[in-house]
Formats: C-alpha cells, sequence, structure tokens
C-alpha cells in the first residue's frame, strides 16, 4: 500500500453507486441470477482490494472492466454451463412502456429473440454490444473494459450489430 | 476507401466516434456504395430495438445489503488477518511440538510406509479428486496472479507462489485453502484445455531433506510430480500427461522465486 488507505466511506461513495451497471452487465453476461449476484459481490470486494492502490479515474469504466474479468473466470471455473437458464426476472424488472396487451406480447417475443441473437454471438461481439447499447459506454471506455485498442472496438462492434442483425434474420449478409 | 475499411468504421461513424475527416470519407463511401450503404442501415436499428427490449437492470435490495456486508467485512476484515495468522503459527508450532516427540515413532512408521512418502500422494491425490467432485474447486475465482496472491493473506500462514503460466498454455483459474495431513495448505488451480491441475503448497518439515530433484507418483490414474523448494513442499496433481505435467511443473518452478513463510518475513 503506498498512499494513504482512503476511507470504505470514500469507496462506497466513488464505487458503489455504480452497482446497478456491474449488476446488468453481469446479467447479461453470464444469463444466471445467482452467478450474476456473486459476480458483482466478488467484483467489488476486488474493486476494494485494488481501490487504494490506484489512482481511478473512471470507476464506473473501472468497476466494469473488473466485472467483465470476473464474469470470464468464473465461467472458466465452472464446471457446468449456466447459460442456458431462463431469463425469468428480466420480464418483471423490465419497466414496460406498453399498456396494449397485444403490444406487450410482441415486445416479448421481440426480446426473447433478442436474447436469443445476442447468445448465439460469441462472447467478444456480445459485450462490446451490451456495453455499448445498453451501457451506453464511449468507445473510449469500452476500450479500457475489454482491454483492446479503440479502433477494435470500432470494428468488432460494426461486426457485432451486422451478426446480430443478421441473427435476428433481417439480413443474411453476416459478416464476420 | 475500400469497403473493408469503411464496413470496420460503419459503427464509428454511426456512434459519431470519428474524426471528422475519417467521418467524411465514409460518408461519400456510403453514397457511392449499395453493399455498404445497406449494411449501414441494417446497423442502425440495432441499438435502438436492444436499448428498447433489453433494459439496464436494478441491483436487487438482496444484494445490495450482501455487498455492504461484505465489503464492511473484508475492510474490517485487514486487521482480523493478522490475528488468524497468529493462530495458525500457534497451531503449526503446537504441531510441531507433537511431531518432535512423536518423531521416533514416525521414522519407524515411515520406513515401513509404501513409497517414501506415499501418505502424502495419497492425500494431494484425495484433495484433487474431492476438488473435482464437490464442486468445490475454487473458493477465489480468477485468472489474475495479482488477486489470487494477495487473497491467501491471512487465510494460509504463509505466502504462497502464483506464477503467471498463461504464455505458456497453463491459464490459472483461482484458487483455495486445503489441507495436506492436517495442515493449512495453498492450492492453486491452473487448466490446460478441459484438464485441471492442482497446485499444493504447505511448509516443508523441519529438517526435511531439501531437493531440487522432481518426484513422480502415479495414484489412481493421477500423475503427481513432488518437489521442495526452501522451507516449502509442491505438489501438482492432474489427469495429464505426465510429460505435460512436467512441462507445468518446470514453467511453475521457473517462474518465481521461493515462497516465504511470513513469520520470517514480516509484511509492511
Amino acid at each position: 500500500m503506498t498512499s494513504a488507505p482512503k476511507t470504505i466511506g470514500d469507496f462506497e461513495r466513488v464505487v458503489l453507486p455504480f452497482m446497478n451497471d456491474a449488476y446488468t452487465l453481469a446479467r447479461y453476461l453470464v444469463r444466471n441470477e445467482h452467478d450474476a449476484q456473486d459476480i458483482v459481490q466478488e467484483s467489488f470486494l476486488r474493486a476494494l482490494r485494488y481501490y487504494d492502490r490506484h489512482p481511478i479515474a473512471n470507476p464506473r469504466a473501472w468497476l466494469l472492466t473488473i466485472v467483465r474479468r470476473t464474469c470470464y473466470s468464473w465461467r472458466a471455473g465452472q464446471r457446468a454451463t449456466v447459460e442456458t437458464e431462463a431469463f425469468d426476472e428480466m420480464v418483471h424488472s423490465a419497466a414496460d412502456p406498453l399498456a396494449d396487451p397485444a403490444a406487450q406480447v410482441i415486445a416479448a417475443s421481440m426480446r426473447d429473440r433478442i436474447l436469443a441473437a445476442l447468445d448465439s454471438l460469441p462472447a467478444e461481439f456480445r459485450e462490446v454490444l451490451i456495453l455499448r447499447e445498453l451501457q451506453e459506454l464511449s468507445y473510449r471506455d469500452i476500450s479500457q473494459v475489454i482491454d483492446a485498442p479503440i479502433g477494435t472496438v470500432m470494428s468488432r462492434l460494426s461486426r457485432a450489430r451486422l451478426r446480430l442483425q443478421a441473427a435476428l434474420g433481417g439480413r443474411d449478409r453476416a459478416v464476420g | 476507401m475500400t469497403c473493408a475499411s469503411a464496413r470496420t468504421m460503419l459503427s464509428g461513424y454511426l456512434d459519431n466516434e470519428l474524426l471528422a475527416s475519417e467521418a467524411m470519407a465514409v460518408s461519400s463511401h456510403l453514397e457511392t456504395c449499395a453493399a455498404c450503404r445497406q449494411d449501414y442501415d441494417a446497423l442502425r436499428p440495432i441499438g435502438t430495438a436492444m436499448r428498447h427490449h433489453l433494459p439496464m437492470l436494478t441491483a436487487p435490495d438482496l444484494l445490495r445489503s450482501r455487498v455492504g456486508a461484505a465489503l464492511r467485512t473484508a475492510h474490517a476484515g485487514r486487521p482480523a488477518g493478522r490475528r488468524r495468522r497468529a493462530f495458525w503459527l500457534r497451531q503449526i508450532a503446537a504441531g510441531l511440538v507433537i511431531a518432535v516427540a512423536s518423531s521416533a515413532v514416525t521414522r519407524a512408521v515411515l520406513r515401513r510406509a509404501p513409497s517414501d512418502s506415499g501418505i502424502a500422494v495419497r492425500d494431494v491425490v484425495a484433495r484433487h479428486v474431492r476438488s473435482l467432485m464437490t464442486n468445490h474447486l475454487t473458493d477465489i475465482v480468477s485468472t489474475d496472479e495479482h488477486s489470487v496472491k494477495p487473497w491467501f493473506d491471512g487465510r494460509v500462514p504463509f505466502a504462497p507462489d502464483v506464477a503467471r503460466l498463461e504464455d505458456v498454455g497453463f491459464p490459472l483459474a483461482g484458487g483455495r485453502v486445503d489441507t495436506v495431513g492436517h495442515e493449512p495448505t495453498a492450492a492453486l488451480v491452473y487448466r490446460r484445455r478441459k484438464h485441471v491441475i492442482n497446485v499444493f503448497t504447505w511448509p516443508a518439515h523441519p529438517g526435511a531433506r531439501a531437493s531440487d530433484e522432481i518426484l513422480s507418483d502415479t495414484e489412481h490414474g493421477y500423475h503427481v510430480l513432488r518437489w521442495t523448494r526452501g522451507d516449502m513442499q509442491f505438489a501438482a496433481v492432474s489427469d495429464l500427461a505426465t510429460i505435460e505435467l512436467r512441462e507445468f511443473v518446470d514453467a511453475f518452478r521457473r517462474s518465481r522465486s521461493t515462497a516465504r513463510i511470513e513469520a520470517e518475513q514480516p509484511k509492511r
């Protein structure tokens, strides 16, 4: 420990507010409620350990970097694949702006289709889509989180979007 | 601008992440190239659709309180770690007294043991198998040696070597606290393809002959390679072919210096 240790109150003020981001990324990456929660907890514990060792310019991107790594190491350590579990909670946690029941059915099936299409993509495509489209990170932040140059983020995002579109059946031309 | 380079920039163009000069190049390419234009039109609605149908999630309250409690425990656990360590040291010291007192008996028993330390071999294989069966391979899951090593701080009374071997094809999966013959032992988990390698590290018996030699054993189809370094002993266990396990052990031994007993090297 080189600098004076910051208080846990400091950590709670700076890093803890991004729990929803951490949870969203974990939940969409591992697709299992139980694992996602364990990953979020483990990520915060790791973050706390590193917190007073590094100056943190962007706590959100920094936390998501840890969450992402924890997701992948979690999966590597898990012998059974957990990705097939249903996404029930999503139905209830989604703020549904649609009042019309028929429209809701269409929306629900569209959500399932997008989830299925996302799942059919390799992890490196899935993660950039989640980070960009849901979490609305800048390319610079995505580049930090996935530890790749900005040019890679851009080309990967282009391919990911086209692949997702193709998987949704909109177009046949998959670019890979 | 070629189609290939335009296509990699389509997202940057869409997201306003290009330099002005790049954006202009893409824009004029899109005016003349129908195929790229079609791609661009195809990827535009994706973001809207994802944001609309896949919401940002709110962490459940239970998770919030769980994480809050875990953080406070971990924070408070720093000094507590030292207390635990002292406890372990006392336990080991007590163990040593017993070991010395019964050394005559031990020597007699060991001489009759099937192999020179068949007990340790059987024990590490049993711990290896158990780690696979109970789905309790790792207490800390991490591919990062810099988070695994400090995790052992306060959990075992020494600082185990945690080698980074991903580059030579043995990614780290994590670590856990285990026991070998009642001694607290650091178990590191590495992988090669679908195979798991457990590396056990624990203090060598005092007075044990230090040797650079790697001892090789096989028990129930598992290969065990053992060695000592300084005052620590190591055992690598896996169902990998011996030659691959040997490759792992060589890389592991090359990578780091001897583990230190923390009692001799007070931290901070």
